[in-house]
């Protein structure tokens, strides 16, 4: 077992290095798109509209995690499964139907997606630091798909701070949401797969937030291209 | 009276027992029937919980056997967050066992635990709980208001489709993003072509078949929900664009009217060659002594010549009859009656260059220049005949004595009247030149063209030293310059012939031999019965040449010599040699077709009737 664990140690440290070339470069493509839209170049359409492309990966890749999670979860994990309402991000005031939703205005949108985006940067990395050791059969996959959460995450999150710039002063306020579970995920086997899975279905739920209120800002700004909306 | 109440009290509780125990009796009854047996109703599921606009919801149960009694449904919920459990608010709008949630019942980002309980008499079962997110389950209606229309893109059709999406979805604040995918296929098919269509609420499809009728259909679905239902069909015809094609036609029609008239005209320009090419010329009739051309130009007595010529060579082997055999005539100037005599023999052996010459009826003579120039150049001496060619495609052969194609293709036959017939040089030139040429070279008003009989010669000239001798047509006679203006120069060798002739002999070309050797042999005097019946070979006279001349001239020896010579000529030889020999030898046949080297053809000193009674000639273009 130890050459195999080292060869995987081995892969993840190159994937860990891979991921960091790309995060640098999401962040030089970032910057530079910050300065290009500091200079009022990029029109918000077109940012609302990545940073939307952005978030609905991010979804998508949380719910592909969860449920390549879920499809070998014991089944006594699901009685040990905490609450929903105990994710760290519960106590962030979120709208709960369509009405609430769009009454809010644009800059709280943005500073709701804002801080909820900023919640998971700190759990993702605890996440990606523990699937190494899951014990899991699809625990490559769900490593690998964990990292492209993270880049993406980390792009949004550049892409909302530019947008925040040009939205006023309530766009840039952010909610803390600090994380407690500390970097253990647990001691056995089952603990650590319901935590996984928990926090996986924290961050599905929080990435769907995310992502329905840039699509609400994305069409509010859209009033000249009906089409999109 | 309290003894009474008491009793009636009693009473009172017995009754109740006793009915209590019938009805336990009864149950027990009921539950003791065959067949029917009472339980719990079976534990019923929740097949799916839907939500078609994020805003309201409905769940689905299953039903389980019911156990044999009535059984009642019920849907319990309770939010994530409070424990006070919820009974269904809405049991009917969403059908049978269903509840709809409604949009105050709603609440998104919260999770749902949902349990269905189906109760009857005995008791009641409690379905496995689901929990939901109302914002994961987005099932949309089926896209609305789809429309199909034909319009054309430079000629061509294609289908444009228009959807809206369903009327309850909000799409306009962003709430939910609808794609969309649509498919189609012919109404005949049986596979759909599908397109993914994204956000946009139009699509074009090309590339139609003219004529077909076509069914469309829709569906969307939101940005992370499920696909919705396909819409109901919409079909569409398309026209057909036949029409369109037609400038496409047209022009292949015209193009092709174009090419077939080019060819019909090419056809048309080369039918000539065609027509030979596809339907050879059919031969005349292969009648010796026939000629066709004769026949059309002459009279009926010609005709009748020429019939009774047929007769005259008998004793002309089988196996040269195929091969020339004419005659030299002698023409005899008009104190002699030179009968000419052709054999008529349009079986001239078959000249390398013209074949069809003979066949056709055409006079022989056409054939080649070559054999009687050559003949002549080589006459044996003592006959002075001037051969000379005025015809074209002589020169080659003058030039070279040596004939390449070797053979004497024809002969007029050289006939000496030497007899007391006169000849009638006409008629012997128009015999000869009619045996020569295909076309009549004569003048017209010779009676007899082809060969002269004895009735038509009124002329007994046997001091005519003349003779005249005709070759084919490419050589002129030489005849009296009285009669010289008769003939058309070109087409006969002249031949002086100096030497007297009786007339009374004839020379004729008896037959040719297989190396085309030409056998001449005089006619005997005795011509009477040459009358009415043609002439007859009179026998094995020969003509005598004397010598040849410088100028190839054939110098004819009057008087008969019998002694069968053997005289040759060939090409090499030259008129000198043949003089060596005296006497002037009968040239017999020469049967055997050898190449003679030297010309033997003796001459001998003019007889004593001056005639020159035949002449053979033997040709040998073949060389060695």
């Amino acid at each position: 077992m130890d050459p195999e664990e080292e060869e995987e140690e081995k892969r993840q440290t190159v994937k860990g290095k891979m991921a960091r070339r790309r995060t640098d470069r999401g962040r030089i493509c970032v910057t530079v798109l910050f300065v290009v839209a500091a200079s009022g170049a990029i029109p918000i359409n077109d940012l609302l509209d990545r940073a939307s492309q952005q978030s609905d990966r991010m979804h998508s890749l949380s719910t592909m995690l969860t449920h390549e999670l879920g499809s070998h979860f014991p089944p006594i994990g699901k009685v040990m499964m905490p609450r929903p309402g105990s994710c760290h991000t519960s106590s962030l005031q979120t709208p709960n139907d369509k009405a609430q939703a769009l009454q809010i205005s644009e800059a709280d949108l943005l500073s709701l997606a804002r801080s909820l985006l900023q919640a998971w940067s700190d759990p993702l990395m605890v996440l990606s630091s523990s699937v190494s050791t899951l014990p899991h059969p699809a625990q490559s996959r769900i490593s690998n798909k964990l990292q492209q959460l993270q880049e993406h995450s980390q792009s949004l999150g550049d892409g909302l701070e530019m947008l925040s710039g040009k939205m006023g002063p309530t766009a840039q306020t952010i909610s803390l949401l600090p994380y407690r579970g500390g970097n253990d995920l647990g001691q056995d086997r089952i603990s650590k797969l319901v935590n996984f899975n928990f926090l996986l279905s924290c961050l599905r739920r929080d990435s769907h937030k995310i992502d329905s209120f840039l699509k609400v800002l994305r069409c509010r700004a859209a009033k000249m291209q009906p089409e999109i909306c | 009276m309290d003894r009474i109440i008491a009793t009636a009290e009693a009473l009172w509780r017995m009754m109740r027992r006793i009915a209590e125990i019938l009805l336990l009796l009864h149950w027990f009854n009921l539950l003791s029937v065959e067949g029917t047996r009472y339980s719990l109703p079976g534990k019923p599921t929740l097949t799916r919980c839907r939500s078609p606009e994020k805003e309201t919801f409905t769940c689905w149960w299953e039903p389980s056997f019911d156990g044999g009694l009535s059984t009642t449904y019920a849907l319990y919920y309770c939010k994530e967050n409070s424990d006070t459990v919820h009974e269904c608010p809405d049991y009917h709008t969403a059908g049978v066992n269903s509840c709809f949630f409604n949009k105050n019942n709603t609440s998104i980002w919260v999770n749902y635990n949902i349990t269905v309980v189906a109760t009857n008499a005995l008791g009641s079962t409690f379905s496995d709980p689901v929990e939901i997110d109302v914002v994961y389950i987005v099932m949309p209606h089926p896209p609305e208001n789809v429309g199909v229309t034909v319009l054309e893109d430079k000629g061509w059709p294609f289908l444009r489709l228009s959807w809206e999406p369903p009327h309850k979805v909000d799409t306009r604040s962003g709430w939910i993003t609808l794609i969309y995918e649509l498919r189609v296929k012919l109404e005949e098919e049986t596979e759909w072509e599908m397109h993914l269509a994204g956000q946009q609420k139009m699509f074009n499809i090309f590339s139609l078949r003219s004529g077909g009728t076509y069914l469309v259909q829709v569906r969307c679905k939101p940005d992370h929900g499920f696909w919705s239902e396909w819409s109901s069909t919409t079909s569409i015809k398309v026209p057909d664009y036949f029409q369109r094609e037609r400038s496409v036609w047209v022009m292949i029609m015209v193009s092709s009217a174009f090419i077939f008239l080019i060819i019909t005209w090419l056809i048309h320009i080369n039918s000539h060659s065609l027509k030979h090419y596809i339907l050879p010329p059919v031969p005349g009739p292969k009648i010796k002594g026939f000629d066709k051309q004769f026949m059309k130009d002459g009279k009926s007595e010609g005709f009748f010549c020429d019939l009774v010529s047929i007769h005259f060579p008998a004793t002309t082997t089988p196996n040269d009859e195929d091969l020339l055999v004419e005659y030299l005539e002698v023409c005899v100037p008009e104190e002699q009656e030179l009968k000419m005599e052709d054999k008529g023999e349009d079986g001239c052996p078959k000249s390398e260059s013209s074949t069809s010459d003979c066949d056709s009826g055409r006079g022989s003579c056409d054939s080649q220049t070559l054999l009687i120039d050559k003949c002549f150049k080589r006459v044996a001496p003592g006959l002075d005949i001037e051969c000379s060619q005025t015809g074209t495609g002589a020169n080659e052969i003058q030039d070279s004595p040596d004939v390449s194609s070797g053979r004497v293709k024809t002969w007029p036959s050289v006939y000496s009247p030497l007899s007391q017939h006169p000849v009638d040089l006409m008629h012997s030139l128009d015999k000869s030149k009619q045996h020569c040429l295909s076309d009549t070279l004569f003048p017209s008003d010779s009676s007899c063209p082809y060969h002269s009989h004895p009735d038509h010669s009124t002329n007994d000239n046997p001091d005519s030293t003349y003779w005249k001798f005709c070759f084919n047509n490419k050589q002129r006679l030489l005849l009296r310059p009285q009669m010289e203006t008769q003939w058309q120069p070109h087409a006969y060798s002249e031949v002086n012939i100096s030497a007297t002739v009786r007339s009374s002999d004839y020379v004729e070309a008896h037959n040719i031999s297989d190396e085309n050797t030409v056998v001449l042999h005089s006619v005997s005097s005795s011509h009477d019965d040459r009358e009415g019946t043609g002439y007859k070979y009179q026998g094995e006279d020969y003509s005598h040449v004397q010598r040849v001349g410088s100028d190839n001239v054939l110098m004819l020896q009057r008087g008969l010599m019998k002694e069968p010579v053997d005289t040759g000529f060939c090409k090499n030889q030259q008129a000198n040699r043949a003089a060596g020999t005296s006497d002037t030898s009968p040239i017999t046949r020469n049967q055997k077709p050898t190449v003679c080297n030297e010309t033997t053809l003796s001459v001998n000193g003019p007889a004593a009737n001056g005639y020159v009674d035949t002449a053979t000639m033997f040709i040998k273009p073949t060389q060695d």
